[in-house]
């Protein structure tokens, strides 16, 4: 039995580009909203709690609270936070295998597995350029 | 290879109207009114012309378009597979084989029948790994759809095993009890809209508006008007969907041979099915409340491409089955499912607990939280109308009471069984008690979920994916997580993680 994660290098993309987003809608909002600054000060610690609560509580416990294990028939995977989801699916239900790479994957290890059964799906997250190949070649052996 | 069995058709011209364009006849009414509102002289028609050039030209472009699309669609059949053939430029031919078909069905509603056509949909397995719209749909003449049939039939067993007919007595109850006011909506909203694009608007709203209005005012005279207002729309929802039920299930017919089963209905329209037995994922007992009350049940299945085009009661196999028949009639159809899987009490291996049972008022509570929620606002609002508002509470708060006796009951009815190859769930979902039996071959996925609440107070939900067409679950609530942890590691689903 295999045991994989979702990729660190995941997680500070996420982080990153939330804390981008965060930025920008700052800007925006001191921009057009300099002269309300009761609505301009709310609005600024609104994005921010929210980029504070995804980018340091949320992602981090979803990213080391998800975790896939592989056996040569079957597959199991444990994740979520507010919803705790333990999803197992038999390797001969799978009708097709789709995998999701994004650009520049192999540092920012956004690559999925979509695994696709003739009613159901399931959804490897956050996974490495290896992890993926590996779970590939599995696939294919079983 | 062209054999002299081969027959090649194309499709009922009523079909090129399918392939125009929903707004077509957005465009085509105002044109016909003003043509019809001018007088009778060339110089009139030539100032219509003037007027409406760019309009006639894009209609008839959508008209050759379609008249094109129909042409070069070729429907071929021999006594092995149907292929359809489509376009001309891009051209592609989906070819079936009888025996990977798992459900054939021709329906020739009113409106077809007097055109002489039928709709025809081939469902296949392939579909499942897209969408129950892969599903092959046709529009035929009845004499090439009735050829069609005979050759699929003659592909499949012959040997007659069982057949029955439920009396018409049932079928009303069963028509009676499975109309709801929400089905009967739909089909008016979908009569209305197919009207709406053939008639004047206003003309079909001042209609309607006329006879509720009339309807409204005899009754405002023993009720206050939104009483009468709001019981003449769902008393008319429920009267169409119990009408349209009875016209479907009419003559209801079920035959089994070794293979696949045969289900005929209709009474002006008329529908035919053929189901490969083989091809048949889950079995559903369903029931609601007054079923339940009254110990009768309808017996559905999930078969890809059945009941899919139309409503949930569509996928029927046997409309109506007392408690007692239900075991006999789900052995004859189904014979390989074990009779401890379907009756009516079944041994229950995974069911809730007492420390569970909060969790099946989840749903009744937001239902009767957000009516009450919307009474205080308005009453804070306009409290010159509390009457009228405390009425539409009274009203929004029945479906929650409803429910939360459906719920109630649901505690003890719950529960997951294995009986040899096959899974039973009983679970309700909504207003419908549903009692599935699958094979645990066609079980695809498992999961186990909890909320945070749940995972505090070590209780859980099994969601269970069977074998369809689209996405089916099923969600077992109220369980105990070392318990459901210990059922499925024991039926070979580990779903420890320590």
């Amino acid at each position: 039995m295999r045991k994989y994660q979702p990729k660190r290098a995941a997680l500070i993309a996420i982080d990153v580009a939330i804390v981008v987003l965060a930025i920008l809608l700052t800007a925006i909002t001191v921009g057009y909203l300099s002269n309300y600054k009761i609505i301009m000060t709310l609005l600024l610690c609104l994005f921010w709690l929210v980029a504070i609560l995804f980018a340091a509580v949320l992602l981090p416990a979803y990213f080391s609270r998800t975790v896939i294990y592989i056996s040569p028939a079957e597959i199991s995977m444990k994740t979520g936070i507010v919803y705790v989801k333990r999803h197992h699916m038999k390797f001969s239900a799978v009708q097709y295998v789709s995998t999701v790479t994004t650009f520049m994957s192999k540092y920012t290890g956004l690559n999925f597995v979509i695994l696709r059964a003739m009613g159901g799906t399931m959804i490897l997250p956050f996974l490495g350029v290896e992890d993926v190949r590996e779970i590939e070649e599995l696939m294919r052996n079983s | 290879m062209t054999t002299t069995s081969d027959r090649t058709v194309k499709q009922h011209p009523l079909k090129l109207f399918s392939y125009t364009t929903n707004y077509f006849w957005l465009l085509i009414i105002p044109l016909i009114r003003s043509l019809y509102s001018i007088s009778l002289d060339v110089d009139s028609l030539r100032v219509w012309l003037m007027g409406t050039w760019m309009d006639l030209l894009v209609i008839a472009a959508i008209l050759i378009f379609a008249w094109r699309r129909w042409e070069h669609v070729y429907v071929r059949f021999d006594d092995r597979r149907i292929s359809v053939t489509k376009g001309k430029i891009y051209s592609t031919c989906d070819v079936i084989y009888y025996d990977t078909i798992s459900s054939l069905s021709v329906n020739q509603s009113l409106f077809l029948k007097l055109f002489g056509a039928c709709n025809v949909t081939i469902g296949t397995n392939a579909g499942a790994l897209s969408r129950a719209s892969d599903n092959i749909s046709l529009t035929l003449r009845k004499s090439d759809a009735d050829r069609l049939y005979a050759r699929v039939k003659k592909s499949r067993a012959k040997s007659l095993r069982y057949s029955v007919t439920p009396n018409k007595i049932r079928l009303v109850l069963y028509s009676f009890i499975s109309s709801s006011t929400l089905s009967g909506t739909v089909v008016i909203l979908a009569f209305l809209y197919e009207t709406s694009r053939m008639f004047d608007r206003e003309v079909e709203a001042q209609l309607i508006m006329d006879t509720l209005s009339d309807v409204v005012n005899r009754a405002s005279a023993y009720v206050s008007p939104v009483v009468a207002g709001v019981s003449v729309v769902l008393i008319v929802g429920w009267l169409v969907s119990f009408v349209t039920n009875i016209f479907y299930f009419w003559s209801y017919s079920l035959t089994r041979c070794s293979d696949s089963l045969y289900i005929k209905s209709g009474l002006i329209e008329r529908n035919r099915h053929i189901l490969a037995l083989d091809k048949i994922n889950s079995v559903d007992l369903r029931q609601n409340l007054i079923s339940k009350l009254l110990r009768i049940s309808s017996l559905h299945c999930d078969c890809a491409g059945y009941g899919e085009t139309g409503r949930s009661e569509t996928s029927v196999v046997m409309p109506i089955a007392t408690e007692r028949e239900i075991n006999s009639t789900v052995v004859e159809i189904f014979p390989t499912i074990p009779t401890e899987s379907v009756y009516h009490k079944p041994k229950l291996d995974l069911k809730p607990t007492y420390q569970s049972y909060w969790m099946f008022y989840y749903a009744p509570l937001a239902l009767a939280i957000l009516p009450l929620t919307a009474f205080f606002v308005l009453f804070a609002l306009f409290p010159s109308w509390r009457s009228v508002i405390r009425v539409g509470l009274i009203v929004a708060e029945i479906p929650a009471i409803w429910l939360i006796i459906v719920k109630t009951l649901a505690i003890f009815k719950t529960g997951i069984a294995v009986n040899g190859d096959y899974i039973t769930m009983r679970y309700s979902s909504f207003y419908t008690f549903h009692t599935v039996v699958v094979p645990k071959d066609r079980i695809v996925k498992v999961m186990i979920k909890q909320t945070y609440l749940q995972n505090l107070t070590g209780n859980c939900s099994a969601v269970i994916y069977t074998a369809s067409s689209g996405i089916s679950k099923h969600v077992i609530t109220g369980l105990r997580l070392n318990r459901a942890l210990a059922f499925f590691e024991k039926n070979g689903v580990d779903l420890y993680f320590e």
